[in-house]
């Protein structure tokens, strides 16, 4: 089981947020101080943090900071409010971090600490066979159980970034910015309605759906057993 | 020390100083006179004495007592003193009773008290003197009076007195209007101040139609304070706005929480009415979200993160990612990229903003209709426009619907916060947001319209 260190000084907060872990299937160990963090982390086998930035004893930035010149690779969601984005925050995403505005939702959370722990296939294969699908990105076509998928160059790109991430959350704003690069909450569904077309040429008459919506604003791409 | 109001310093430091002026120069001005009159008076009388010796001198040792006391009785206004004594001091004729002791280090003419024989109830008088030695071992005492001398400068001393009186009062009276005027003028913005701590923010102070430096001031002040009532009213504005705008769904939420909690009978009830009650939070969400970052785009240091951008692809992507949604509602969407420059910006806010205006043109324009994104250049400028086969935004409402939680349409649709945002982004980039003078077109024109930002 994965063990993630929880940095948030509020009870409330923490508690909701230890809970969506726990269901998901993670370890949690709560702590509301700087130091208290630190500590743990010394201390060993935390896989990824998540960190406040304004603590009681402190701004989270500095943490990861200390850690990272103490050599500790250890992943880190950097929970930023929004209104205060600033370039340190920013910067995160260059080094291997990752953060999110509040308020955000329990989903996007869980999606991007599932991010964090299990780095996507990056290798720079050309030739993705996953359970029934065929993808040849460089020819640019799609197969399914010997089935030519008639996709759309980004249809296929929506697809591959979800075969790289089998079994896990990917959200609207994960996709709009790794697959089409802008980095923003989008105010209508036109994520969905590319996900719904993508979804409509994937799953043909009587097989299994391979993309499945999660209530909120999230999908999955499940490997068909 | 006593100090009864600080306002009464400056009255006293105007007055003081002018005072302090007047009797500077009144101090001068009879230094002066006194050296110039006393130089010119000695002169005189020096010259007098000496001819008086150089005359007795020639006269002949027999006749010169007589000569003295013709020369004696000749002076009416009885200023002279004249007198000869032998070679043991004893005094042969004259109106002096004996020879004056010499100041040490004489000269020529010496002051010093006399004793007079001939002046009645006069023992001592003041006198310019000179001792001359005559050929037959007499002496002549000659000398002047000096008594005129003393009462010139004496009336000298006490006219510069007299004048200096009402110079003072004068100087204090200058002093006290210049400073009561000072104070009031301080006053007048002291209680403007008081009045604005206290919360009335509709005073403004006075500013004559040609103004001194401190009326220049005042009307610095006066147009600070439009600033500020603008921004106060701009901010109370936004909470009324915000606290209304989320009060409706919250109401809506709490009601239908409540009638599910009564209705619902099975799971699938109660998951029903709990989905309708996220789907109500998410929107409360959504506004709060759109809020912060209309606050975060209003902080200019998002400026120093921009970057080369290509609008053909920015403008390109927002059709492609609008596409299908514009074909599940009937509408098509026509992308028109022209070659423009590639200008300075941030991608992300960009693609946003012509999303929010791709999205607002396929929900308020005809059904069925088209939406056409034209990317355009003018006059070297690059221009993104977007338009829908609708009237667009009514001219009248024009310049609200860019406010925020201003709603074209009160249909429910959106909270309002679209244009805003587009608004706050175009405005972050120093560009500049146009209606189209009919029909719905907004254009998006690309140029630096403010000063380039610090880096």
């Amino acid at each position: 089981m994965t063990q993630i260190l929880l940095l948030e000084d509020d009870p409330g907060t923490a508690d909701e947020i230890r809970l969506e872990l726990v269901a998901a299937g993670h370890g949690v160990a709560h702590r509301s101080t700087l130091a208290a963090a630190a500590e743990a982390v010394r201390a060993g086998g935390i896989d990824v943090l998540i960190v406040d930035r304004q603590l009681p004893d402190g701004e989270g930035l500095d943490l990861i900071a200390a850690l990272r010149s103490e050599g500790f690779r250890t992943p880190a969601l950097v929970l930023s409010a929004l209104g205060s984005l600033d370039d340190r925050v920013r910067g995160l995403r260059a080094g291997g971090d990752d953060y999110l505005p509040k308020p955000f939702a329990l989903v996007e959370l869980i999606a991007r600490v599932e991010a964090l722990l299990r780095r996507p296939d990056e290798r720079r294969d050309t030739r993705l066979i996953v359970g029934p699908l065929d993808l040849d990105l460089l020819e640019g076509k799609a197969r399914r159980a010997g089935r030519p998928l008639d996709l759309l160059p980004r249809e296929l790109k929506l697809l591959d970034y979800l075969v790289r991430r089998p079994g896990r959350i990917v959200t609207r704003s994960m996709l709009l910015q790794d697959v089409w690069g802008y980095n923003f909450e989008p105010n209508s569904n036109v994520v969905d309605v590319h996900i719904g077309r993508l979804r409509r040429k994937v799953d043909g008459e009587g097989e299994p759906q391979l993309i499945r919506n999660v209530r909120g604003q999230g999908y999955i791409f499940d490997v068909p057993a | 020390m006593f100090r009864p109001d600080p306002r009464t310093r400056a009255t006293w430091r105007w007055g003081g100083a002018l005072a302090a002026i007047l009797i500077l120069q009144s101090l001068v001005l009879a230094g002066i006179f006194w050296v110039t009159a006393n130089g010119n008076h000695r002169r005189a009388i020096e010259h007098t004495l000496l001819d008086d010796c150089g005359f007795f001198a020639l006269t002949p040792p027999a006749e010169r007592a007589e000569e003295l006391r013709e020369r004696l009785a000749r002076d009416i206004h009885r200023e002279r003193f004249l007198a000869l004594f032998d070679a043991n001091g004893r005094r042969i004729a004259g109106n002096v009773a004996t020879i004056p002791d010499l100041p040490p280090g004489t000269s020529a003419s010496f002051v010093a008290p006399v004793a007079p024989t001939e002046l009645p109830g006069k023992t001592s008088d003041v006198a310019r003197l000179t001792l001359c030695p005559l050929s037959d071992g007499t002496r002549l005492l000659t000398g002047m009076d000096l008594d005129d001398t003393e009462e010139a400068l004496r009336l000298t001393w006490q006219s510069l007195l007299l004048g200096l009186l009402p110079g003072l009062c004068l100087a204090l009276g200058v002093g006290l209007v210049a400073g009561r005027r000072a104070a009031r003028q301080v006053d007048a913005v002291r209680l403007l101040t008081e009045r604005i701590v206290s919360g009335d923010l509709a005073q403004r102070l006075p500013v004559p139609a040609r103004p001194d430096s401190f009326g220049l001031l005042c009307a610095h002040i006066n147009s600070m304070l439009d600033q500020l009532q603008m921004l106060v009213a701009e901010v109370r504005g936004i909470g009324d706005d915000i606290a209304h705008q989320l009060r409706t769904p919250l109401t809506r939420l709490r009601a239908g929480l409540e009638r599910g909690l009564r209705e619902a009978e099975d799971r699938a009830g109660f998951e029903a009415v709990i989905d309708r009650g996220l789907a109500e939070i998410d929107s409360l969400l959504g506004i709060v979200a759109a809020l912060l970052r209309l606050r975060e785009l209003e902080d200019d240091e998002r400026r120093s993160r921009f970057a080369s951008i290509d609008l053909v692809r920015l403008v390109e992507d927002a059709c492609d990612l609008h596409r299908p949604a514009a074909e599940d509602r009937g509408i098509t969407l026509l992308c028109e990229c022209a070659r423009v420059p590639t200008i300075e910006g941030d991608a992300s806010l960009l693609f946003e903003a012509v999303a929010n205006l791709i999205d607002n043109a396929m929900k308020f324009g005809p059904p069925n209709g088209t939406v056409t994104v034209r990317l355009a250049s003018d006059a070297a400028v690059p221009t993104i426009t977007i338009a829908d086969e609708g009237d667009g935004v009514p001219a009248a409402e024009r310049s609200l619907v860019t406010q925020r939680f201003y709603r074209g349409r009160r249909d429910g649709v959106g909270a309002g916060l679209g244009l805003a945002l587009v608004k706050a982004i175009v405005d972050l980039h120093g560009f500049a947001l146009y209606f189209a003078a009919c029909g719905s077109a907004v254009t998006i024109r690309c140029a630096r319209e403010m000063p380039a930002p610090l880096r």
